[in-house]
């Protein structure tokens, strides 16, 4: 076989050798040079690798299988450079594990492990350290400070349901204001709170209610109108107290902050990646705010029953509430911000049964003033 | 008699198109995750194409070491950065005053600088341990380069030089640059032989000339718009102005390359020349910038075309059964050529604009001394413990 002459590299040294290379029975690459040790070197044709993603097609660059990595993949540091066609094409013939990868031993176990370590670093912040520490940052916040917070959030509502100028949405009527006055009174005397609650209405279709930081609850008028009656929109209200109590919205704001770092960490840079990291961010948020609705919800029992207001207002709201998600495409428990409405619904039925006497919370009168506020 | 070797680059468009569209679709199939192999896979064919005379450079990383690295990566930035900014929005909300008042407003903005600050000696640490890994994994002549464990010395020196830049109004740049430059070519090695950067920061500031007159044109913009009332001037000169200083700031960039390193000796013998042109890069960069524009032009037409007639040949008056398949069939394959056609202009940049750049300067790039590399021995490996994996955590440095 004639012999062609290709570039040889030491590896442990920068020289370079033009060696004569052939090819030796189908098994051996073999390399002539007197600068070599004995002046040959047989290379297995089985324990060849070239290497990929390379840019020339004119030559391929050709090393050893090594037994161990010394700093990358698994061959070994001399290189020889192949720029004659016909040797380049027998050697792509008879070498069946050119392009072969191998992976160092215990590869696999590394990456379990390591897959283990980073998933239960990010589980444990994401479900027990930042909640941990939200709850306490959220109480030692102080109030004055979650109430400029909380007012900030109101006006970004605010703008978000399509309002201009600070204020522009809020409905306000001299009986509608005494109405809603005396509805809060009603559910404060009986259950005082360390917060000054400001309650507003503001003007939009949405069936919704909200309890932003620091005692900022706002009625959107939808759910004013979607209500039938006083009972059901002072157990919304007793809901929303409930949140403010337990610092949810601030305590919810600093969890956010947390783990959006974390997550569009995980995700990378790739094109969808922002998508998922919403995706990942809602789910999460939502897993939060299932456990504080429920809580919210045993604080509004206790707030009526003490104030002797009947849950049954409650349990016809969710009722009604039920009936409007019918509508809607079912969304999976998991990706649902509440807690399924009928089961919220029978737990204020069940409570009403071992209520007291009870009164309604506004008359005749008030109650449709209030209903009239955004008019 | 000093030996010289010229660089040559080797690359190829439509090799390099392929493999950045093949590894941009299993990135995306793969949520990400193979996003370390792509980049490595990458990295090899631009490595492979960069020859200093007959010799090509070679990229010897691996994605797998790069997923590691990632991994160990997140451990330590989960607790960090999560701690941390939770930390911050707490003090940024005891800032939060009433945003209605100028001082409310400036505490807010201060709240959201003051994170920034934090994660910043973290990006200086990456970037420095990015450059030491790419270079740990780099070979030429099948020797290996390296770098000194020296992350930290970097990001204190390079938090000063950007203050000193910000707080001199950009008077330092050249300085920062060549000090920056300095303290890592100094720790830069290739086998047993050692670069070192030489020169003058001074010597930078011919290369700031053009930013300069772009500055001039904008003040002379205001000039004519305050002063003289023409607004049509006015706003031409901005236009103009802002062009001039995208333009300068490319003229920087190489011009500081050229300076950087042919001012850079390696074992004291061996020498280096760069001599690529600003007017080349910006030459091309315009040109694939149209170029992309027209290709995606004429697909977002085909595109627009095809949805319409579509649209026209479904009946909505006769709802069907198969209408809701169809519709959600269309859907799909709407949502795949859009992603698709993301893919395709990544690629094209990469063969229109990145490649040509690079082809550009290295070609431009030569080196005397070439008798004495044979004398150079190798260096012990480098384990390169996070590979990258801080850099791609925090987003820095893109693709390559």
């Amino acid at each position: 076989m004639t012999s062609v002459s290709c570039r040889y590299f030491v590896g442990a040294t920068g020289r370079r050798l033009d060696v004569d290379a052939s090819l030796e029975h189908s098994e051996f690459l073999r390399l002539s040079h007197p600068e070599l040790p004995n002046g040959l070197l047989r290379w297995p044709l089985k324990d060849l690798r070239a290497l990929a993603d390379q840019a020339r097609t004119d030559q391929i660059v050709l090393s050893l299988r090594a037994d161990t990595a010394i700093d990358s993949a698994l061959i070994e540091e001399a290189r020889l450079t192949v720029d004659d066609p016909q040797l380049i094409a027998d050697i792509k013939m008879l070498c069946p594990e050119l392009g072969k990868r191998d992976l160092p031993e215990g590869s696999g176990r590394k990456i379990v492990t390591r897959i283990g370590m980073a998933v239960g670093a990010i589980v444990l912040m994401i479900f027990v350290i930042l909640p941990a520490m939200a709850n306490t940052l959220a109480y030692i916040i102080p109030i004055k400070r979650e109430v400029a917070y909380g007012k900030a959030v109101v006006r970004q509502m605010e703008r978000f349901f399509g309002g201009s100028t600070a204020g522009e949405l809020v409905c306000s009527t001299p009986e509608g204001d005494a109405a809603l006055a005396k509805m809060v009174a009603r559910l404060t005397a009986t259950s005082p709170t360390d917060y000054e609650l400001n309650v507003s209405v503001m003007r939009h279709e949405m069936v919704n209610a909200f309890a932003a930081p620091g005692g900022q609850i706002v009625f959107v008028d939808g759910l004013i109108q979607q209500a039938t009656s006083p009972d059901e929109m002072a157990a919304v209200l007793a809901h929303e107290i409930g949140h403010v109590v337990s610092r949810d919205a601030t305590r919810g704001a600093l969890r956010a902050a947390g783990s959006a770092g974390l997550l569009s960490m995980v995700f990378g840079d790739f094109a969808g990646g922002t998508a998922a990291v919403v995706i990942a961010e809602y789910t999460l948020n939502a897993s939060y705010t299932r456990e504080a609705e429920a809580q919210a919800d045993t604080f509004a029992h206790n707030m009526l029953e003490a104030a002797n207001v009947s849950t049954i207002g409650m349990a016809d709201f969710f009722g009604s509430l039920n009936g409007l998600e019918d509508e809607m495409p079912d969304l999976p428990i998991y990706l649902s911000s509440h807690p399924d409405t009928q089961e919220r619904a029978d737990l204020a039925t069940e409570f009403a049964k071992g209520q007291g006497t009870t009164t309604p919370v506004l008359d005749d009168a008030e109650w449709n003033a209030l209903k009239a506020i955004c008019d | 008699m000093s030996e010289q070797l010229i660089g040559r680059y080797h690359g190829d468009k439509k090799t390099l198109f392929w493999l950045v569209m093949k590894t941009s679709f299993l990135t995306l199939i793969t949520l990400g995750i193979y996003r370390f192999w792509a980049k490595t896979r990458i990295r090899k064919y631009l490595w492979s194409g960069t020859a200093a005379g007959q010799d090509s450079f070679e990229y010897t990383g691996t994605g797998l070491e790069k997923f590691l690295g990632f991994l160990v990566a997140i451990v330590v930035l989960a607790i960090y950065l999560g701690i941390v900014q939770m930390i911050l929005l707490f003090f940024g909300l005891s800032l939060m005053a009433d945003a209605t008042t100028t001082a409310g407003q400036i505490a807010q903005i201060a709240s959201i600088y003051i994170s920034f600050f934090a994660v910043m000696p973290l990006i200086f640490f990456a970037q420095y341990r990015a450059r030491r890994y790419k270079m740990a994994r780099t070979r030429w002549r099948g020797i290996r380069f390296g770098m000194d464990s020296a992350a930290w010395g970097f990001v204190w020196r390079a938090i000063a030089h950007s203050f000193l830049t910000i707080i001199t109004l950009g008077l330092m740049v050249p300085r920062q640059t060549f000090k920056l430059e300095k303290y890592m070519a100094d720790r830069t090695w290739f086998g047993d032989a050692q670069f070192v950067q030489n020169g003058r920061w001074q010597s930078l500031y011919p290369g700031l000339k053009h930013i300069g007159i772009g500055f001039l044109i904008l003040i002379a913009a205001g000039a004519v718009g305050v002063m003289l009332d023409v607004i049509g001037a006015a706003i031409f000169l901005v236009v103009v102005g802002y062009i001039w200083l995208i333009f300068g700031s490319v003229y920087y960039r190489i011009f500081a390359l050229n300076y950087l390193t042919g001012n850079k000796l390696l074992n004291g013998q061996i020498g280096f020349y760069s001599g690529g042109q600003a007017g080349k890069v910006v030459g091309i960069a315009i040109k694939g910038t149209l170029l992309i524009a027209l290709v995606g032009g004429v697909i977002g037409l085909v595109f627009a075309g095809v949805g319409a007639v579509l649209l026209n040949s479904v009946d909505f008056q006769k709802p069907s059964e198969f209408m809701g398949v169809i519709g959600g069939a269309l859907g799909i394959i709407g949502f795949v050529a859009y992603i698709g056609f993301f893919l395709l202009l990544s690629a094209l940049s990469f063969i229109w604009i990145t490649q040509p750049i690079i082809g550009h300067v290295v070609e431009n790039m030569s080196l005397s001394g070439a008798e004495h590399l044979d004398a150079i021995q190798q260096r012990s490996a480098d384990a390169g413990a996070d590979a990258d994996g801080f850099a791609d955590a925090l987003d820095i440095g893109g693709a390559i």
